[in-house]
């Protein structure tokens, strides 16, 4: 087992160092003063002082020294101030969240966690669920049902579905309205009567025992959840349905039955734990789904988080911001899929023996 | 043979394959469905009925209705069809070319070779797709929007031959550049699926007997590439590539929904669902900027998944499932 892991462990520096050579070839197709917002939060507009900055951080230097600078930061030599550097957290500045692009992150990250944090449990378990229900009636109406509804929840884009059902619950019934709170929670919430322990409305709510603010956080979640999970239902529904009907074709199935046990037994007891195996392996691809989701999802329902940022900076051309976002994004990503290779390893012991 | 008769025998298949067959008519007769404006510069920007701000409802004269701007709907959703065609075919062309190459050099060449394209594949995978694909096409429309290109206006120039049959004498329309940079960003980071899956193929069909028995019989290296190993290795993997451009279309559109695809006013599906946007608290009355284009989106996309469905099972089991969700 240790061996796996440390064989796993050993790829992930090369990923990384990769991804962040993929990211600062993109940034190296910019010119030197396009890039210098990597150091500088305000770039000036006279001639000479933009000329200065180049100069002073060597934004046009050799890309591999660039590069270098890029990673470890670059020491400002009339201060001694160290700047830029994203081995040390600095990620540059933001156009157009008027601040470092950490600090973007670090204050859009909650509202972006708390929507996925949500969206997975229904996700799953919907997910699973229709999956078992298509496996267990395999070729029979309900299986033929299932496949139609994933196959049409595959074609439709997560934005118009997001649309639509604003236009029933929002505009049409009212009941559920888009952005995170309501104005008069945004202010209670804002408020030092209110102690922000967690940055997640919903817990910070319930630990302030305002439950008014826990369901007025909990009315904003419900439609940009559904749109959240939604996505991944279909894939969710194909993979348990062809792994519980791959198990369920197993020798001790048929011993199961065979000694008389009700089917909802052998199904949700026997079945359903060795099934829930393979699901596993597609956790990583769940996390894609997510961190593509949020982009969408996050601009159509209006929701200040990581990804209604993204889409805001890439459309005013703000490639630091972006970048930034996205280089974060990945690292989330490769440590998502490392956790789940392990994880595997640990749940199959075939796994870590080939 | 075979393949085709069992994709027209199955309902669901047929059902895909009609939807197709009415967005191909769609896009063929699009000039006589909904004829561009005799003074029209490109048919391709949808005609306006005036400037005014507030949508109009579907009525005589535009039977879909009108956007924000009075761009007319029923015409953008009949010339988008040509656009997603374009979109998706040339994505999906690009794709597959690349993944081929890359898989195929991989599992010819082994060894290191296959070490470091194999790694190059993986750092391209480790990014979440549309993430990337919005990044890069913010970078390109950086640089592109500085009108000095350099080398990167070649790969433009070659997407425009492609995509709009354009020679690479002339300057690249601003509105036509616009769109490129978008699938330009998508072929970047969209070809790694078939570089794996070619690369397995053709790895494990060299192990086959037949490719042996070729061998033994005095078969040589090309002979045994072009007969044996590319139509079993990789010609299913490109006929369900090819289903593949309905995804490619749904990425597009997304791009597009966030404003960084096709051009406001261009007939393109998800550039129109933008405008909806800007009219969430009264979509109850405006539903017809998002219902028509949707519904075009999501049939279009429902078409090749009907078939790509059908045509996966009796293919290749294996890609199941590979597509990108967005």
């Amino acid at each position: 087992m240790l061996a796996y892991i440390i064989r796993r462990l050993l790829i992930l520096p090369i990923l990384i160092v990769g991804v962040t050579m993929l990211i600062f070839a993109m940034l190296s197709l910019l010119t030197p003063y396009e890039r210098a917002s990597l150091y500088v939060q305000d770039i000036p507009k006279r001639q000479g002082a933009i000329e200065g900055i180049i100069e002073k951080y060597g934004l046009d230097d050799p890309i591999p020294v660039q590069y270098w600078y890029w990673m470890v930061g670059r020491e400002d030599e009339a201060t001694g101030e160290i700047k830029g550097g994203i081995l040390r957290g600095d990620l540059g500045f933001s156009k157009v969240g008027k601040s470092s692009v950490v600090e973007v992150i670090g204050r859009r990250l909650p509202a972006t966690a708390e929507l996925a944090l949500w969206a997975i449990v229904p996700m799953v378990g919907i997910g699973v669920w229709l999956g078992v229900l298509s496996a267990a009636h395999h070729n029979k109406l309900i299986d033929q049902v299932l496949r139609v509804f994933s196959i049409v929840g595959w074609s439709i884009p997560t934005f118009v579905f997001g649309l639509l059902v604003l236009m029933i619950f929002y505009a049409r019934l009212g009941w559920f309205p888009p952005e995170r709170l309501s104005d008069w929670s945004m202010r209670i919430v804002q408020s030092d009567a209110f102690t922000r322990y967690t940055q997640l409305n919903t817990i910070d709510a319930l630990l302030n025992l305002r439950f008014d603010i826990f369901l007025d956080a909990l009315k904003h979640l419900v439609l940009p959840v559904t749109t959240l999970a939604y996505l991944n239902w279909a894939y969710m529904l194909r993979v348990t349905r062809s792994s519980m009907l791959d198990t369920l074709r197993q020798d001790y199935i048929t011993t199961a039955r065979a000694k008389g046990l009700a089917e909802r037994v052998v199904i949700g007891k026997h079945a359903l734990s060795n099934a829930l195996i393979p699901i596993v392996t597609i956790g990583g691809l769940i996390l894609i789904g997510l961190l593509n989701g949020v982009v969408i999802t996050e601009t159509v329902f209006n929701y200040p988080g990581m990804g209604s940022f993204l889409a805001k900076a890439a459309l005013s051309l703000d490639v630091v911001s972006v970048l930034g976002v996205t280089l974060f994004s990945s690292i989330v990503l490769v440590g998502g899929n490392l956790l789940v290779d392990v994880l595997y390893g640990f749940i199959d012991p075939r796994i870590r023996l080939q | 043979m075979k393949v085709v008769k069992r994709l027209l025998t199955n309902p669901t298949s047929l059902a895909g394959i009609l939807l197709l067959l009415a967005f191909v008519i769609m896009a063929v007769t699009a000039s006589w469905i909904a004829p561009p404006p005799e003074n029209a510069r490109d048919p391709y920007m949808i005609p306006r009925d005036g400037f005014s701000t507030e949508p109009q409802a579907p009525n005589e004269k535009h039977p879909f209705g009108t956007t924000e701007g009075q761009y007319d709907i029923y015409y953008g959703v009949i010339w988008g069809t040509r656009t997603a065609f374009r979109v998706g075919v040339v994505i999906t062309i690009f794709t597959a070319i690349i993944g081929l190459s890359i898989g195929s050099l991989s599992a010819y060449y082994g060894g290191e070779i296959d070490e470091v394209l194999m790694r190059i594949t993986e750092v391209f995978q480790a990014f979440p797709f549309l993430l990337a694909a919005i990044t890069l096409t913010a970078v390109l429309q950086t640089i592109y929007g500085r009108g000095e290109a350099g080398p990167l206006m070649f790969l433009a120039k070659v997407l425009a031959l492609v995509t709009f049959g354009q020679s690479p004498a002339e300057p690249v329309d601003p509105v036509q550049l616009q769109l490129l940079t978008g699938m330009l960003a998508i072929i970047f980071f969209g070809w790694m699926t078939y570089a794996r899956v070619i690369r397995g193929n053709i790895l494990a069909v060299k192990e086959f007997e037949y490719a042996l028995a070729a061998r033994t019989i005095g078969a040589g290296d090309l002979r045994i590439l072009f007969r044996h190993l590319l139509p079993n290795a990789v010609f299913p993997v490109l006929v369900i590539a090819s289903m593949n451009i309905g995804s490619y279309v749904l990425t597009f559109a997304a791009l597009s929904f966030l404003g960084l695809g096709a051009q406001r006013g261009y007939a393109d599906w998800g550039q129109m669902i933008n405008f909806a946007r800007s009219w969430i608290p009264s979509l109850a009355d405006h539903w017809y900027i998002v219902v028509y284009p949707g519904l075009a989106i999501v049939l279009f996309v429902l078409s090749w998944n009907l078939v790509g469905d059908v045509l996966r099972d009796i293919l290749d089991p294996r890609m199941r499932g590979t597509r990108g969700a967005v």
